[in-house]
C-alpha cells in the first residue's frame, strides 16, 4: 500500500509552533534544574514577541495548509494578535500576584502558552474537528489555571464548576457537529459545510438546525452569553484574578473568532434561523449581565457580569453579520482586551495580602491616596462603559452602526439603552474612587514594575486605540474579506 | 489661521494634562496660571481666527477643517473635523471668552481650596470638550463633546465629595442627562441610518431633499432635542440643574450658565436645517421651552438659596432660548445664548463674591445690607440684573425682546404671552434677590459681619470686564435701524430660515418694546414694594396663598414624584432581578465559600450537593429553550 | 437481523446508562458504565467500525475503568453519602422534565429530517488500515494536535496533584 502523507509547510502555523515548544520548555527547564526561576515570565514574553513576529511575517497570506485543516489568512491571523496581546498583558500581571500566594510556577507560564496555542487553533480552524481539538486544548488548560490555587476553596470550587460544566457544554458542541455531519452528508469542512448544506436545505433542514442550535450552546457555554452564563460569576470570583482576566478576554476571544468563523462561513444558508436565535440570546445577555451587575459589591463579580454584557455586545455584532460586523467584533475584542485586563491589573494592584480588598467599596478614596492608579482605573471603567473618546466607545459605535446597517434597529436601540444601564455601575467605581473619603487608610500599594506597566499601556491604548481606530479598522476590513458571505 | 483651528481645544487638553499629571508637585500659582492661560491662548486664538474670518469672501465659507479620519466604517466616516462657519465662532468666542474670564476668576476664588489642581484639571478637561462640542463639523464628535462635558460636569458637581449632598448632586446629574443622550445617541443613528453620514453640511444638504414634515426628519429631530432637554435642562429632564449648584460657584457660572446648559439650544440651532423641514419638532420645541420658561421661573420665586434663585432663573432662560428656536427665531436665540452667557455668568460670579465676602452663606435671609461693603459686586450684581430683567439699554433687553417680537409677529399670542409673564417673574425674582441681599437690614450672621469684605481684584477685574459686556453686548443686534442688527447680518449664512417674510412695522416694534419694559419695571417694582416699602408683606402672601406657596416652594414635588414612579422601580428591578433571578441558584454557593472553610472535601460534598446541578439544568434549559425555539 | 441487534444494544446501553446516573453507590455506577461501554462497542462493530469498537473495550472499559475503580477503592468510599448525593425534590422534577423535553425535540427533529441514508460501506472501512490512512492524511493535523491536548492534560494533573509545591 502506498500512503501520500499531504504536503505541508510548518510556517503556517508557526506561531502555534512556537508558543507550543516555549511552553515545553519551560516544563523542562523547570523539571531539570533546581533553584527558583525567576526569568520564565521574561521568557514567555520573548516567546510571545517570537510568535507575534511570525503571525505579522504571514500576514497577506492566503490559503489553507495540512489538508485543508487549517485556514492561513488574515482573519486568523488578527485573532492571533488580539490572543498573543491578551496572553502577555496576563503574565505582565501574574508574577507579583503569583508570588504572594506563592504560586510561582514554570506551570503556569506553560499552560497559559498552551491554552494560546489551543485559542489560536480555534481562530485558524477550517474543521470541526479542529476547532473541537482547540477548544479542549484552551479549556483544559483554563481550567487547571482556575484552579491554580489549589489551597484556596475557592479557586478549587472555580476550577470545579469549569471544569464540569465545560465538559457539559463541549458535549453538546460535539453533538451539534455529530448532527452536523449527518445533514450535511458526510464532511465537517467549513467552506464545504456550506455548498453541501444549501444543496440539501430543504431535505435536511430540521437536523441542521438542531446542529445549529447545539453549536450555539456550545459557544454559547464559552462566550458566557445568558442562559448559558451560569458558571461565570462564581468561576471568575474563584479563579487567580490574572486567570480571571485571562478568562474574560482570551478565551472569549477565541470563541468568537470560531463562532464568527463557524457561522459566517458555514450557516448563510440559514442565516434568518440564527439571527433571530442570536438576537435574542443578545439582548437576553446584555440586559442580564448589565443589570445584575448594578447589585454587585465584590469587583471581580461585577467584572464577570460585565463581561457577560460585553459578550452580548459582541453578539449584536455577529447578529449583524455584515462586513461592519465582522470588523466590530475583531476591534471590540481588542478594545475589550486593554481595557478589562487594565481593569483586572487595577483590581491586582489594590486586592494586596491574597486578595482581601476585592469590595468595591475599598476603592472609596483612591483618588486622593493612590491618583494615578484611580485615574487608570477611571479610564478603564469609562472605557468599559463607553464613553468617547476611547476604544470601548468606539468598539460600541462599530458595533451598534453594524446593526444599524443590516437593520436592525431595535437591536441597536437596546444595545444603546444597556450602555446606557451599565454606566451606572462603571461610574460607581468612580464615584467611589474620587467622591468619597477613605473608608480607612488603604496603606501602601505595592506598584510592581510589570503591573505597574501593563496598567499604564493598557489606560494609554485603551484611549490611543479610540483616538486612533483606522489603522486596526484597515486591518480588520482586511481580515474579514475572506468570507464571502458579508 | 483657520487652518489651526483645531489647536482652541488642544490648548484646553495641554492644560488638563499638565495640571492633571504634574499638579500636585507645581506651586500653586503656577497651577492657575496654566489653567487660565491655556484658556486665554485658546481665546486669543479663537479671536485670530474670527477676524481672519472676517476678511474672507462669502464665497470661501464655510471652512471645514479636517484634522484626520477618526472613525471610518465602510464609505462613511467620521473625521475629527471642524467647521469654521459663523454660528460655531461665535461659540467658540463665548465659551472661550467667558472661559477665559472665569478662570481668572477661579484663582481667586478657590485659592485656599485643597483640591487647587484638581479644580483646574476638571475645568481645563470641560473646556476642551466645550470647545469640541461647538467646534465639531459632525453629529458624532459633537456628541463626544457633549458627553464630555456631561462628565466634567458631573465631575465638577461632586467637586466637593465630602458633601455628601455634592456627590449626590453629581450622580444625578450624570444619570439625568444619560437620558438625554440617549435620545442624542438614537437621533443620530437615525440620521446615520436614514443619509448615510453624520457630517453636518451633508446631512442638512440631503435632509433638503425630504419634504416639510418627513417622519424620518421629525423622528430624528424630536429624539435630538431629548438630547437638549437633558443637556438643556428643560422639562421633563430640568431637575439636576438645581441640584447642581452644590458645585463650586465658578463652576455654576461657566458650565451650568453660560456654556454646557446651552449646548442643546446651540445644537437645535445648528440643525436648523432639520428643525425647519419639521413643524412639528418646532412646535414641540417651542412649546416646552415656553413651559419650562414659565414653570422654572414661578418656582425661582421661592427660592432662598441665591444660587438656586440663578439656578432656576438659568433654566427659565434655557426656556426662552428653546422658545426663540421653536418659533423659527433661531438667530433670535443664539443672541439670547450669547447675552445671557455674559449676564449670567456675571450673576453667578457676583453671588460668589457674595458668598466669599459672608463666608461662604448663600441663604438670602442671612445678608441683606451688603451694597456699601461690596461696592464693585453691587454694581456689577446689578447690572446683570438689569440685563436679565430686559432693561434698556443692557444685553438682555435686546434679545429677549427680540425673542418675543418674532413668537408675536409670527401670530405665536400664546407664546409670546407665556414669555412676557416669565418676563415678568423674572424681573421680579431678580430684583427681590438684589433687595434681599443687597438693601434693608444686615442680618448677616454676627460673627461673620465684622469681616465682610470685598473680593481680590483677580475676582472683580472679571467681574467688571462682564459687567461692561452685559451693557454693550446687546448693541451688536440692534433692531430698529436698517443694517443695525449685525449679529444676524454675521449669523444668517449658518441657519436656515423659517417662517415670516416681510417687515412689520417700525411702529410695532417699538411699540412692543415699550410694553416689555413696562412689564419688566412693574415686576420691579413689585419685587420693591414687597421686599423693600412692606418686608412683611411676602410672609403674610405666603401664609395668604398657602397651598400655591408650598408647591412652588416644594418645586412642585417633581423630584419626589420622579423618585417614586422611576428611580425606586428601578432600583428594586435591579434588586430584584439578582436575587429573586440569578442570585437564588448562582450566589448561594458563593456565600458559604467567601467564609474560611478551608476543607477541600467538604466543599466539593457541598458542590455536589446542588448548585452545581443547577447550574447544568440551567444549561439545559438553556439547550431546550434554543433548540425548541430554533426547531418550533 | 442486523436492526434488532443495534437495538437489543442500543437497549442496553440506555438502560446501563441510566442505571450509571441513578446508583448511589459509586462502584456499581462504574461498573454499570462498562456495561454501557461495551454496549456502544457493539453498536461500532454493527458499523463496521472494528477498531474503534476494539480501543473502546480496551482503553474506556478496560484502563480508563479499572483506573476508576482503583481511585474509588482507595478512597473508600463503601459508604454512599447519604446527605450529599440527595437531590431536591425540585431538582429532580427540572431534570426529568428537561430531560423528557430534549429528547422529545431530538427525536421531532430527527423524524422531521430526511437524513441521506448511507452508502453501503465500502470493503474496509472501519479498519485499521483505513483510519491510519485517514489520520496520516487528511487527518495528520488533528491527530498530531491530539498529542499537545494530552500534554496539557498530564501537566494540569501534575499541577493540581503533586503532592510538594516549591
Amino acid at each position: 500500500m502506498t500512503l501520500t502523507i499531504p504536503t505541508f509547510s510548518l510556517i503556517s502555523i508557526g506561531p502555534w509552533l512556537t508558543l507550543a515548544l516555549g511552553a515545553i520548555l519551560i516544563l523542562l527547564v523547570d523539571a531539570l534544574s533546581k533553584g527558583r526561576k525567576t526569568y520564565f515570565p521574561y521568557f514567555s514574553l520573548a516567546v510571545l514577541a517570537l510568535a507575534a513576529f511570525q503571525t505579522i511575517d504571514l500576514w497577506g497570506a492566503q490559503s489553507t495548509d495540512f489538508a485543508r485543516m487549517v485556514y492561513v489568512d488574515n482573519f486568523a491571523f488578527l485573532f492571533y494578535l488580539i490572543l498573543i496581546l491578551g496572553a502577555a498583558l496576563t503574565i505582565l500581571l501574574s508574577r507579583p500576584y503569583l508570588e504572594e500566594w506563592g504560586k510561582d510556577m514554570g506551570e503556569y507560564y506553560a499552560l497559559i502558552l498552551f491554552a494560546t496555542v489551543g485559542m489560536m487553533m480555534m481562530a485558524a480552524s477550517a474543521h470541526m474537528i479542529m476547532i473541537f481539538l482547540g477548544l479542549e486544548v484552551m479549556s483544559i488548560a483554563v481550567y487547571v489555571l482556575a484552579g491554580f490555587f489549589r489551597e484556596d476553596a475557592r479557586s478549587n470550587e472555580a476550577a470545579l464548576k469549569y471544569l464540569v460544566l465545560g465538559a457539559f457544554a463541549s458535549a453538546f458542541l460535539l453533538f451539534g457537529m455529530a448532527f452536523l455531519y449527518g445533514a450535511a452528508g458526510g464532511s465537517l469542512y467549513l467552506d464545504e459545510l456550506a455548498k453541501r448544506l444549501t444543496d440539501a436545505a430543504t431535505l435536511t433542514k430540521p437536523l441542521t438546525l438542531l446542529a445549529i442550535a447545539l453549536l450555539v450552546v456550545g459557544f454559547g457555554f464559552k462566550v458566557a452569553a445568558v442562559p448559558f452564563h451560569m458558571w461565570t460569576p462564581d468561576v471568575y470570583e474563584g479563579a487567580p484574578t490574572s486567570i480571571t482576566a485571562y478568562m474574560a478576554v482570551a478565551v472569549k476571544a477565541a470563541a468568537f473568532a470560531a463562532f464568527a468563523r463557524v457561522f459566517f462561513l458555514a450557516f448563510p444558508a440559514f442565516h434568518v434561523n440564527w439571527h433571530m436565535l442570536l438576537w435574542v440570546l443578545a439582548v437576553a445577555t446584555m440586559t442580564l449581565g448589565n443589570v445584575v451587575a448594578i447589585a454587585q459589591t465584590n469587583i471581580k463579580r461585577m467584572l464577570a457580569y460585565s463581561s457577560i454584557a460585553h459578550a452580548g455586545y459582541i453578539l449584536v455584532a455577529l447578529v449583524a453579520a455584515n462586513q461592519l460586523g465582522a470588523v466590530s467584533i475583531l476591534y471590540y475584542l481588542l478594545a475589550y482586551t486593554l481595557m478589562n485586563i487594565g481593569a483586572f491589573g487595577v483590581v491586582i494592584l489594590v486586592a494586596r495580602k491574597k486578595d482581601s480588598y476585592l469590595n468595591i467599596y475599598d476603592y472609596s478614596g483612591l483618588a486622593y491616596q493612590h491618583p494615578g492608579l484611580a485615574a487608570g482605573m477611571a479610564v478603564f471603567m469609562f472605557a468599559l462603559a463607553g464613553m468617547p473618546p476611547t476604544a470601548g466607545f468606539v468598539g460600541k459605535f462599530y458595533i451598534f452602526s453594524a446593526a444599524v446597517q443590516a437593520g436592525y434597529i431595535w437591536l441597536a436601540i437596546l444595545g444603546v439603552m444597556n450602555s446606557l444601564v451599565s454606566v451606572y455601575y462603571y461610574l460607581r467605581i468612580t464615584v467611589l474612587m474620587y467622591m468619597r473619603p477613605a473608608e480607612a487608610d488603604l496603606g501602601p500599594i505595592a506598584f510592581t514594575p510589570a503591573v505597574t506597566a501593563c496598567v499604564i499601556a493598557t489606560a494609554v491604548a485603551t484611549v490611543l486605540v479610540g483616538i486612533f481606530p483606522g489603522w486596526f479598522y484597515d486591518l480588520a476590513m482586511n481580515s474579514v474579506k475572506i468570507f464571502p458571505s458579508l | 489661521m483657520i487652518q489651526y483651528v483645531w489647536l482652541i481645544p488642544v490648548f484646553p487638553l495641554m492644560g488638563f494634562l499638565i495640571n492633571g499629571l504634574y499638579g500636585k508637585r507645581l506651586p500653586k500659582n503656577l497651577v492657575g496660571t496654566i489653567g487660565a492661560g491655556v484658556i486665554g491662548l485658546s481665546f486669543a486664538l479663537t479671536v485670530a481666527i474670527f477676524l481672519e474670518f472676517l476678511k474672507l469672501p462669502a464665497a470661501s465659507r464655510p471652512v471645514e477643517i479636517v484634522v484626520y479620519n477618526w472613525i471610518a466604517a465602510g464609505k462613511f466616516s467620521v473625521p475629527i473635523g471642524f467647521l469654521v462657519d459663523p454660528l460655531s465662532l461665535i461659540m467658540l468666542l463665548v465659551v472661550s471668552g467667558v472661559s477665559f474670564l472665569i478662570h481668572i476668576y477661579s484663582v481667586g476664588y478657590m485659592h485656599d481650596d485643597p483640591g487647587f489642581p484638581r479644580f483646574f484639571t476638571y475645568l481645563n478637561l470641560f473646556v476642551f470638550f466645550m470647545l469640541i462640542l461647538v467646534g465639531a463639523n459632525n453629529f458624532l464628535m459633537m456628541f463626544v463633546g457633549w458627553e464630555g462635558v456631561g462628565l466634567c460636569s458631573y465631575l465638577l458637581i461632586g467637586y466637593w465629595y465630602e458633601k455628601q449632598s455634592a456627590s449626590d448632586a453629581g450622580k444625578k446629574a450624570f444619570v439625568v442627562n444619560r437620558i438625554g443622550d440617549f435620545g442624542f445617541l438614537l437621533g443620530m443613528f437615525l440620521l446615520f441610518w436614514t443619509f448615510g453620514t453624520l457630517n453636518f453640511r451633508e446631512v442638512f444638504a440631503l435632509a433638503g431633499r425630504y419634504p416639510v414634515g418627513s417622519g424620518i426628519i421629525t423622528a430624528a429631530t424630536l429624539l435630538l432635542f431629548v438630547g437638549a432637554t437633558g443637556k438643556s435642562a428643560q422639562i421633563p429632564l430640568y431637575t439636576w440643574l438645581p441640584d447642581a449648584m452644590e458645585g463650586p460657584t465658578p463652576v455654576s457660572a461657566l458650565i451650568h450658565a453660560a456654556t454646557m446648559v446651552t449646548a442643546g439650544v446651540y445644537m437645535v440651532a445648528r440643525c436648523s436645517a432639520l428643525y425647519a423641514l419639521a413643524p412639528f419638532s418646532l412646535t414641540v420645541v417651542a412649546t416646552i421651552g415656553a413651559l419650562t420658561a414659565i414653570f422654572a421661573a414661578t418656582m425661582g420665586m421661592a427660592q432662598f438659596d441665591i444660587k438656586r434663585v440663578l439656578a432656576y432663573s438659568t433654566v427659565s432662560q434655557l426656556g426662552y432660548m428653546f422658545l426663540a428656536c421653536g418659533v423659527g427665531a433661531f438667530v433670535a436665540g443664539i443672541f439670547h445664548l450669547m447675552t445671557h452667557a455674559f449676564f449670567k455668568a456675571l450673576l453667578f460670579l457676583g453671588a460668589g463674591s457674595v458668598s466669599h465676602a459672608v463666608s461662604g452663606e448663600l441663604d438670602m435671609r442671612r445678608m441683606g445690607g451688603l451694597k456699601d461693603h461690596i461696592p464693585i459686586t453691587y454694581r456689577t450684581f446689578l447690572i446683570a440684573t438689569l440685563a436679565i430683567a430686559g432693561i434698556f439699554p443692557f444685553a438682555g433687553f435686546f434679545s429677549k425682546d427680540e425673542i418675543l417680537f418674532h413668537a408675536l409677529v409670527d401670530g405665536n399670542y400664546f407664546y409670546w404671552g407665556i414669555g412676557t409673564v416669565a418676563a415678568f417673574i423674572t424681573a421680579f425674582y431678580m430684583f427681590r434677590a438684589v433687595y434681599m441681599v443687597f438693601f434693608g437690614e444686615s442680618r448677616v450672621d454676627p460673627h461673620v459681619a465684622h469681616h465682610v469684605h470685598e473680593s481680590p481684584p483677580l475676582m472683580t477685574v472679571p467681574l467688571m470686564i462682564l459687567a461692561f459686556l452685559s451693557i454693550v453686548g446687546g448693541f451688536v443686534g440692534f433692531p430698529i435701524i436698517e443694517g443695525g442688527h449685525k449679529f444676524k447680518e454675521f449669523l444668517s449664512p449658518s441657519i436656515t430660515p423659517v417662517g415670516h417674510g416681510g417687515h412689520p412695522p417700525v411702529s410695532l416694534e417699538i411699540g412692543l418694546m415699550a410694553f416689555s419694559m413696562a412689564v419688566a419695571a412693574i415686576g420691579i417694582y413689585t419685587a420693591y414694594k414687597l421686599y423693600m416699602l412692606r418686608p412683611d408683606l411676602p410672609g403674610w402672601l405666603a401664609e395668604k396663598f398657602r397651598v400655591p406657596y408650598d408647591l412652588i416652594y416644594n418645586k412642585y414635588y417633581v423630584d419626589q414624584i420622579y423618585d417614586t414612579i422611576v428611580v425606586e422601580p428601578i432600583k428594586s428591578g435591579s434588586t430584584l432581578l439578582w436575587t429573586q433571578v440569578d442570585d437564588k441558584v448562582v450566589d448561594g454557593a458563593v456565600n458559604g465559600s467567601a467564609s474560611t472553610v478551608a476543607w477541600l472535601s467538604a466543599h466539593l460534598r457541598r458542590l455536589e450537593t446542588g448548585f452545581l446541578q443547577n447550574y447544568a439544568l440551567a444549561i439545559v434549559l438553556g439547550v431546550t429553550l434554543v433548540v425548541g425555539y430554533l426547531l418550533g | 437481523m442486523m436492526a434488532y441487534i443495534f437495538f437489543a444494544l442500543a437497549g442496553i446501553a440506555l438502560i446501563s446508562g441510566v442505571l450509571v446516573v441513578f446508583q448511589t453507590h459509586p462502584l456499581r455506577s462504574a461498573l454499570w458504565l462498562i456495561v454501557n461501554f461495551f454496549a456502544v462497542a457493539g453498536i461500532y462493530l454493527l458499523a463496521h467500525a472494528e477498531f474503534i469498537a476494539a480501543i473502546q473495550i480496551i482503553v474506556y472499559a478496560g484502563a480508563i475503568m479499572v483506573l476508576f475503580l482503583f481511585v474509588i477503592m482507595l478512597l473508600n468510599l463503601r459508604q454512599p453519602e447519604e446527605e450529599a448525593a440527595r437531590p431536591w425534590f425540585g431538582q429532580k422534577l427540572a431534570g426529568i422534565t428537561l430531560a423528557a423535553l430534549v429528547a422529545f425535540i431530538l427525536v421531532y427533529g430527527f423524524s422531521k429530517a430526511e437524513v441521506p441514508l448511507a452508502k453501503a460501506a465500502p470493503p474496509g472501512l472501519g479498519n485499521t488500515e483505513s483510519i491510519a490512512r485517514l489520520l496520516f492524511t487528511d487527518y495528520l493535523l488533528p491527530f498530531e494536535v491530539t498529542s499537545v491536548l494530552l500534554l496539557v492534560a498530564i501537566v494540569g494533573a501534575v499541577v493540581l496533584a503533586k503532592s510538594k509545591l516549591k
